[in-house]
């Protein structure tokens, strides 16, 4: 096994990558998905100390936190799309597609 | 066989089922609410509603109420319980009850109950989404129970979740207010960014000790120091390195992987994510008015009892974790991390004091200055003393019926097309109802912090603290800065008591029991909580086992 410092900066750039793009991108779907990678790099942590420590909490957390990323996806997306049915984007507009329209 | 069946339940009752007997009670009475609500709506078309006890609109919220004194009875036996055996840890010990969780999870129990009392005749939720809108409550109060029983990072975590998702929906649903729920999908997005930010530091809290459970992360975060020293000797190659290599391998193998410089700095970096994530979570429909200017929407969107749980009991609940998290955790470098939740304090106060001077919506006013008050808090967990402990939770306490309060009044006075959300909107209304001026002026008052009332004491105990520590300047701010706090809230009742609205504008205010129980109960409190604090104080201090 590589030393859990290798996984540590990984999952650091991670982070960073997935802060830099929440903070600074104003498409709703592409924030998601930085929230995402930012819960991607916590669970690549657990991992990595789940395997150093034989511990098993490390991979429960890392399912439940894939769990919960999903139902926050879900809820996300179904405020998303209440929003857009009030604001009629994305229905009957040709030319236009739904990404493009989610901009703030 | 079927006493196979009922012998595994009572143990089960016995045991782990007894720490989720309160939050069980309520979610099937949250069930149940939506099961009424489905089932009112498909008898309605054929009955007209002569013969029935109730109005069918009064059927969901008596329900859920049901629920809550089901509950409220649950957390006494369980509190009696736990005087005659001590605490009671359940699940593998991710859940515990202990008088931290008591007291509460029955402040919030009182929160739930007097948000339903005021949101039966709201004119914002329609009776279209009403069984849902009381389920969601339930729900929510669910998860933040759950929030103040968890020891576990994974429980805690959890709880969280579950607790912002009941929020997101009660901000979002289509029916629960007139208006785009825009500030719903900022609100949405900054609670997920708060959610990762705080499982990342959850990550390396777990990592730094090999374990979930906070006292077992508080132990090992407490030893840090000396493992730092043990891993930097056992680098050297000497006699002594060797030795201290020997002596890791056989007591902490884990460890040997470690740079000593690493096992200093995580900590830190685990610090800063959590408390930033959970304010970033928690603190947020404020930050949403930023972007409400930009777009030209005057307020929030989202309906008045919702924005009144949503600054009132989820604030509580994010103030008591984290000082469930930093009591525990992070207490043993208290002396050195106090500067950091200091000044995240001081700016809050600063920035809900600077927000609040310049709005014209009072639902703002009250929002923007409950992120001044949960400032205060924290400066609480800076005086790391017994009465410092004590002063926080009889400030929450008092906090949540001033605040109830102060929003039962508005929602009361506002009316169906007329809401009372902007200052204008309260002028006159000492000649439309002398009885809501007066109480609004109570609320005020006490929210500012004058003498007489509780307010005013909250603040007095976090400042005698805060002396009684040796953090000088800081209790002068604490005393100076409530000088223009108080100034945002006396605005409010100005316009009350002194505006004069034309005639035929003016109509009654028309309330009835409930709003008349509600807000009865707030102003006792806010009143007797200052002049006869004794009782309070001792409920408070009980929250922290003495």
């Amino acid at each position: 096994m590589l030393p859990v410092t290798h996984y540590l900066f990984l999952s650091f750039a991670l982070f960073f990558i997935g802060l830099t793009g929440v903070l600074s991108r104003r498409n709703l779907v592409v924030k998601l998905f930085s929230i995402e990678i930012i819960l991607s790099a916590a669970s690549i942590n657990f991992m990595a100390f789940a395997r150093l420590y034989g511990d098993a909490t490390g991979q429960v957390f890392s399912i439940l936190v894939v769990a919960m990323l999903a139902l926050e996806l879900l809820v996300a997306l179904v405020i998303i799309a209440a929003v857009c049915s009030r604001w009629k984007c994305a229905t009957g507009d040709y030319g236009k597609d739904l990404p493009s329209q989610l901009d703030y | 066989m079927l006493n196979h069946i009922l012998n595994a339940f009572r143990t089960y009752m016995h045991g782990d089922g007894a720490v989720l007997l309160p939050e069980m009670q309520l979610f099937l009475f949250a069930i149940g609410t939506l099961a009424m609500d489905s089932w009112a709506a498909n008898t309605s078309s054929e009955k007209s509603g002569s013969n029935l006890v109730f109005e069918q609109k009064y059927w969901n919220p008596a329900i859920a109420l049901a629920g809550i004194a089901f509950s409220t009875l649950t957390l006494g036996m369980l509190r009696a319980r736990i005087v005659q055996s001590g605490e009671l840890a359940g699940f593998h010990l991710t859940l515990v009850i202990d008088n931290y969780f008591v007291f509460f999870s029955a402040l919030f129990l009182a929160a739930t109950a007097l948000v339903i009392l005021l949101s039966v005749n709201s004119s914002t939720i329609s009776a279209v989404r009403q069984g849902r809108y009381f389920a969601l409550l339930l729900f929510a109060c669910i998860s933040m129970m759950l929030m103040v029983s968890a020891v576990d990072l994974v429980t805690i975590f959890l709880a969280m979740e579950a607790a912002t998702i009941s929020a997101y929906f009660l901000t979002a649903t289509p029916g629960l207010s007139n208006r785009t729920p825009s500030a719903a999908v900022r609100f949405v997005f900054s609670s997920a960014l708060g959610s990762a930010l705080v499982v990342y530091g959850f990550s390396l809290l777990y990592g730094l000790s090999g374990a979930s459970n906070i006292t077992q992360v508080a132990r090992a975060l407490g030893s840090r120091h000396n493992v730092a020293k043990v891993i930097a000797l056992s680098h050297q190659s000497s006699q002594q390195g060797l030795q201290m290599l020997q002596l890791l391998q056989s007591r902490l193998p884990e460890a040997v992987h470690w740079h000593a410089f690493t096992l200093e700095a995580l900590p830190i970096a685990a610090f800063l994510l959590v408390i930033v994530g959970i304010v970033v979570k928690f603190a947020v429909p404020p930050f949403q008015a930023e972007f409400n200017y930009a777009n030209g929407e005057k307020d929030f969107g989202i309906s008045g009892p919702v924005i009144l749980y949503l600054s009132g009991a989820f604030t509580i609940t994010a103030a008591a974790l984290l000082v469930r998290l930093l009591f525990t955790i992070f207490a043993d470098s208290q002396n050195i991390w106090w500067y950091i939740i200091a000044g995240l304090a001081i700016c809050g106060i600063g920035y809900g004091i600077l927000g609040s001077l310049r709005e014209t919506n009072v639902e703002r006013i009250v929002v923007y200055s409950s992120i001044g008050q949960m400032g205060y808090v924290l400066l609480g967990v800076v005086a790391a003393n017994e009465g410092a402990a004590t002063a926080m939770t009889y400030y929450l306490f008092t906090y949540l019926f001033m605040v109830t309060g102060l929003f039962g009044v508005l929602i009361t006075v506002g009316e169906k097309n007329a809401p009372a959300g902007f200052l204008r909107d309260l002028s006159g209304l000492r000649q439309r109802s002398a009885v809501m001026a007066l109480l609004l002026i109570v609320f005020v008052l006490s929210l500012a912090g004058a003498p007489p009332t509780a307010g005013f004491f909250g603040r007095y105990f976090i400042f005698h603290s805060l002396l009684e520590t040796g953090h000088r300047y800081i209790a002068w701010f604490v005393a100076l800065s409530s000088l223009p706090l108080a100034y945002s809230y006396l605005r409010i009742a100005v316009y009350a008591w002194r505006g004069n609205k034309s005639g035929s504008e003016s109509t009654p205010v028309v309330f009835g029991a409930r709003e008349a129980i509600v807000l009865g109960i707030c102003v006792f409190v806010s009143l007797a909580a200052g002049l006869y604090s004794e009782p309070f104080t001792r409920m408070a201090r009980y929250a922290f086992g003495q």
